[in-house]
């Protein structure tokens, strides 16, 4: 490291320990990120919303995919259950995810494929494989586990957080490390970028649009870019509704075959 | 302008010098600006048919130019043991971090992501070797899953486990050589692992421009070192045959400068164009000099005597250069872009040796000293007429015009067993072939292809076209809508015909979902619906290849491929699909089947991109499912080869015949090749014609009789049938190095014949009789010939010390075509002038008569 650089970081770390004593009430990178996670995953205690994704990839080719979520979370923070169905394209309509994930363990996850009349347990195994052809990871969609990375706040300003997350396990992610800026208002992370070992950018999740919905400030447009192949995939999330009252039977492998007609349906049609 | 030329050059020599170096300081400058160019798809011009379908191919599948790095490991349990594993690990990571080269794509063990059945029919994706493994067991396991894995197994790793193979795709061709030589360290430190190996067509063009940038540093300076050498050896005058070097040389930098300045670039063909023109510039020079030697006597005005020798070479000179010029120019008529650029440009080199020759040499020996002059004396009388070659050259001469039977008798045999040759001519080319057998990349280009599926790709391309397609559905819709007033996105929507089908389906659904929505009245929003369903009925009824029927042909298709015995491996979209559906079902090979519905292909896909390289599918199949590729490794990228596997192909299809509304058509480098060579081949033909025919024309016109300029045609025809027929004999491939070399082979060939058809009838007129000139022709004419002959072959032997075969076959090319035009022109045109005296010599019918009495 030449000597500029040292200074400035030498500067850098030297405002922001003015700017961390001047700012006293900011809270520390665990409570900051045990907020967002609870205000990205957690809003309500279930909710349904309509996704309509464009996948786009480096040669410009676009594909499309709408799927309807329902969420379930009992307890704040704590274990959740997910169900996926997919509606478009119609060659793929009626598949289905479900998601139950274990706050203290490993996620259990099943697929129904209407096509091939087949049930399937899908192994807990590597959470980082893309979520049905798009940029998105299986895990962007449930939520990582705040305890599988050690988080440091980097930075603060009028609006967000700064804060760098390092994996527990370097070996079970592409990354190596990842930044998110928090808003401050919101607790939303408004973006997040994946960096590789030698520091260069890899991966990058904004968020587009915010709308309160329900009194829960919720993302109903976001963008994931793979800044290393190119492409990127557009997520929009219509129709949402919090605290439905979904029942326990929505979640079962049992109604993987049987989709809960009624609560998938939009609100108001 | 022969006298201006001549009065010019030797009464100003200062003004010669002058201009002479501000040409070569002007021309020079603009050669740092080379742009090297060994693309053999630049063969075809860029609106060539197949080369744009096969760009526009390479564009839709997302394909990359791609380095193949190999390792082989002969031990028991071949690649599949922790410490190559562990390496191959390694390599991969460090070739990824590497600049120019494209992550994503890249393949190799340590990034595959494997599909498998867990535990209780679980469905698993992970990677294959996330990390290296440790212990034999772990190594085992990976053997056991890659050979559950069609599209690895052979590709990735070889069908006997021996060796594993690293797909390196890369942004650009260009930079091919060095990632290749980075790759080539990295590998290195790597030894433990096994054997390694670094291949790939990118790889060898780029390291053939690298090479053969080097070779013209290296071959034609050595080839220039040797034929002074030899010039020096005939002459004996230092000062007099640097002068030849120095036409060689101003003729070689102004034509390469104005090559690279007027924007061209130097193509495998044109970086050849210093080799051709040496000889080409030398050999007048010769003519000159060695007569100059043979007229010059102590204290003559050397200014005379070469006033003297350049006025009566002045004609021949001119017309072998123009003849030379013409068998060059006639590339022009070749399809081939570099080959019509490398005609040209040596078509105008001949021309400014010819004009160099005939200003800069008599300006030179006008310049030398009396007394370095003088030794051409002694050379005379020490060894120029008394020479072994000189008393060689005359008994030749009385073989040659009284064995004319004989000799006839022989060139007929000669001519007759090189017709055969020539017909045995296996056309074919590869550019791995241009390195010698023993050069790195030709031995990497064996190995790996004795282990894998083959390092040469080909596709073919299969298109569903359904034209009709859009006009039904819009007319239904339109038809569902009729008398209602329409959302404006709809009406927008179905407003015009698209560019993109299912794009433009996908925005209907969409925007005819969202009107469903809005709409208040029921009736409306029913109406929408089906709008909706229409719409989705369309696109998956255009979603050709995603139907099993489709899928089941190909499957087919492939099948047959693999039963030829010529395609070491295809994959293709069936594979993808059969592999998912077994790992959703049992896992066994039973269920190694493509599912019965659209929807089951389709979703088992959906499967296939949730794993960590989703992108790969879009290498077989377009997101619109209207156009597949079918890959096809194949073990040789020989012309022949993929020509053999295009037969069986059509052959197949004709029994096959390809669904309604779809068609096949082949891309992939290896077709691009045989494509140029096809046009190559052909292309040739007529310009060897044409340049046959023109080159006939003006010996007419230069010797002002018909017969006169068909003897002339004899030399040359001789050449080229005894060239070709040699290499029809021994089996050389006919590619695009030796096509070229047939205008050489004209161009050079009738020189010989010119001057002495030129001298013969001089001699004659002067001399007054047939016999006379016979002794005389093989004096000073005869050893101008031979001295030419042997310094041009034994000039340009040190290319057979090139890497390169191209350089090697020009070689040889010069020496055969050396020995055989100098044969044919001190043998065989003695013989039929002496058979055809009565036409040629009309006014002699007296000293015919006597010459039988007298032999």
């Amino acid at each position: 490291m030449s000597l500029p650089d040292t200074l400035k970081m030498f500067t850098a770390v030297a405002a922001l320990s003015v700017a961390a004593s001047v700012c006293a009430q900011a809270p520390d990178a665990d409570t900051i990120v045990e907020r967002a996670n609870l205000a990205a995953y957690y809003a309500g205690a279930d909710g349904r919303s309509e996704a309509r994704m464009r996948i786009f990839d480096a040669q410009g080719n676009e594909q499309r995919r709408q799927f309807t979520v329902l969420r379930r979370n009992p307890t704040p923070a704590g274990d959740q259950q997910f169900l996926v169905v997919f509606s478009q394209p119609a060659d793929v309509r009626g598949t289905t995810f479900l998601v139950h994930k274990n706050v203290g363990g490993d996620d259990d996850r099943w697929l129904y494929l209407p096509g091939l009349d087949l049930v399937k347990r899908i192994a807990a195994g590597d959470k980082r494989t893309s979520f049905v052809g798009s940029h998105y990871y299986y895990e962007d969609v449930s939520g990582r586990r705040p305890d599988e990375d050690h988080h440091e706040l980097v930075g603060t300003d009028d609006e967000h957080f700064q804060l760098r997350h390092r994996p527990v396990d370097p070996s079970s992610v592409e990354f190596a490390e990842y930044t998110t800026w928090i808003d401050r208002e919101t607790w939303l992370p408004m973006r997040i970028e994946y960096r590789d070992a030698s520091g260069r950018p890899i991966r990058r999740v904004e968020v587009q649009k915010v709308e309160t919905i329900g009194g829960h400030p919720t993302v109903t447009a976001s963008r994931i870019s793979d800044l290393v192949g190119g492409g990127h995939t557009d997520m929009q999330f219509r129709f949402i509704d919090y605290d439905l009252g979904l029942p326990d039977g929505v979640f079962t492998e049992r109604a993987l075959r049987n989709p809960p007609a009624d609560w998938l349906e939009r609100p108001g049609s | 302008m022969k006298n201006a030329l001549l009065s010019f050059s030797t009464g100003k020599p200062r003004l010669v010098y002058v201009l002479t170096a501000l040409f070569v300081i002007v021309t020079g400058a603009l050669i740092p600006r080379i742009h090297i160019d060994t693309d053999p798809e630049n063969m075809l011009p860029v609106d060539q048919p197949d080369r744009v379908f096969h760009n526009q191919v390479e564009a839709d599948f997302g394909l990359r130019d791609a380095i193949v790095v190999g390792v082989v490991n002969d031990g028991p349990d071949g690649i599949y043991n922790p410490v190559t594993l562990g390496s191959l690990h390694r390599v991969t990571a460090a070739i990824s971090n590497i600049e120019g080269v494209i992550p994503p794509d890249l393949m190799s063990l340590a990034v595959a992501d494997n599909i498998t059945q867990g535990e209780a029919g679980v469905l698993r994706f992970e990677w294959m070797m996330r990390e290296a493994p440790t212990t034999r067991a772990q190594s085992a396991a990976i053997r056991d899953a890659v050979n559950r894995l069609p599209l690895l197994e052979d590709t990735l790793v070889s069908g006997d486990g021996k060796a594993a193979a690293v797909y390196v795709p890369i942004e650009s061709k260009d930079r091919s050589y060095a990632i290749a030589s980075t790759i080539g360290d990295l590998v290195a430190d790597e030894t433990e692992a096994g054997q390694w190996h670094v291949t790939g067509l990118p790889v060898a063009e780029d390291t053939f421009g690298h090479e053969m940038f080097v070779q013209m540093g290296i071959s034609a300076p050595l080839a220039g070192l040797m034929i002074f050498l030899l010039m020096w050896f005939f002459f004996r005058n230092l000062r007099l045959v640097i002068s030849p070097m120095i036409v060689a040389m101003v003729t070689v930098i102004g034509t390469m400068g104005l090559l690279i300045g007027m924007g061209f670039t130097v193509h495998i063909m044109s970086s050849m164009i210093p080799i051709f023109l040496m000889p080409i510039a030398v050999v007048d020079s010769i003519h000159i000099l060695s007569e100059f030697a043979d007229h010059y006597r102590r204290g003559d005005d050397a200014r005379a005597v070469m006033r003297r020798v350049v006025g009566h070479l002045f004609k021949p000179m001119l017309f072998t250069s123009l003849t030379s010029a013409a068998g060059f120019a006639s590339l022009l008529l070749t399809p081939i872009p570099p080959v019509r650029v490398f005609g040209a440009f040596v078509a105008f080199g001949i021309l400014l040796a010819f004009l160099m020759t005939i200003v800069f040499i008599p300006a030179w020996v006008v310049r030398s000293s009396d007394r370095s002059l003088a030794s051409l004396d002694r050379l005379r009388e020490d060894a120029g007429i008394d020479s072994p070659l000189a008393r060689f050259l005359r008994r030749l001469g009385r073989f040659a015009f009284s064995g004319t039977g004989r000799i006839t008798l022989a060139a007929a045999v000669l001519v007759v067993v090189s017709v055969v040759g020539v017909l045995r001519i296996q056309i074919n080319d590869n550019p791995v072939r241009w390195f010698k057998s023993d050069h790195r990349i030709q031995v990497a280009d064996r190995v790996l292809n004795d282990h894998f599926a083959g390092t040469y790709d080909a596709f073919y391309v299969l298109t569903h076209d359904d034209p009709g397609a859009w006009t039904r559905f819009a007319d239904e819709a339109r038809a569902l809508l009729a008398g209602q007033d329409t959302d404006a996105r709809v009406a927008g929507l179905l407003d015009s015909a698209p560019d993109a089908l299912d794009a433009r389906l996908g925005d209907i659904i969409v925007a005819a979902d969202d009107a469903a929505f809005d709409a208040t009245d029921p009736g409306v929003a029913d109406r929408y619906q089906r709008l909706m369903t229409l719409a989705e009925e369309a696109q998956v009824e255009a979603r050709y290849f995603q139907r099993p029927a489709a899928l089941a042909w190909i499957e087919e298709f492939q099948q047959a491929l693999a039963e030829t015995g010529l395609v070491g491996k295809s994959n293709a979209l069936p594979d993808v699909v059969k592999v998912v559906n077994r790992e959703l079902r049992s896992g066994e090979s039973l269920d190694y089947v493509i599912p019965d519905t659209v929807p089951g292909v389709a979703q088992a896909l959906l499967q296939y991109q949730s794993s960590h390289r989703p992108q790969d599918l879009w290498h077989m199949v377009t997101p619109d499912f209207s156009r597949t590729a079918v890959w096809l490794q194949l073990t040789s990228g020989d012309n022949q080869d993929m020509t053999r596997v295009m037969d069986a192909v059509d052959e197949w299809v004709a029994d096959h015949p390809l669904p309604p509304g779809v068609n096949g058509r082949w891309a992939g480098k290896t077709y691009i090749n045989v494509v140029w060579q096809g046009e190559m081949v052909a292309g040739m033909l007529y310009s060897l014609l044409g340049a046959f025919v023109v080159v006939f024309v003006m010996m007419v016109v230069l010797f002002r009789s018909i017969a006169w300029g068909m003897v002339a045609m004899l030399p040359l025809t001789f050449t080229i049938v005894g060239v070709y027929g040699f290499i029809g004999w021994i089996g050389k491939y006919y590619d695009m190095p030796i096509a070229v070399l047939s205008s050489l082979t004209l161009g050079l060939s009738v020189d010989f014949a010119i001057h002495f058809i030129q001298r013969c009838r001089e001699l004659h007129a002067q001399l007054g009789s047939f016999e006379a000139m016979s002794v005389a022709m093989f004096e000073e004419p005869g050893r101008a010939i031979s001295r030419n002959a042997i310094v041009i072959a034994l000039g340009f032997t040190p290319l057979f010390l090139a890497p390169l075969v191209p350089y090697i076959t020009v070689g040889g090319f010069m020496a055969s075509i050396m020995v055989l035009s100098g044969a044919a022109t001190l043998l065989l045109l003695p013989a039929v002038i002496t058979l055809g005296r009565r036409w040629l010599f009309k006014d002699d019918s007296k000293t015919t008569e006597a010459s039988h009495v007298t032999p």
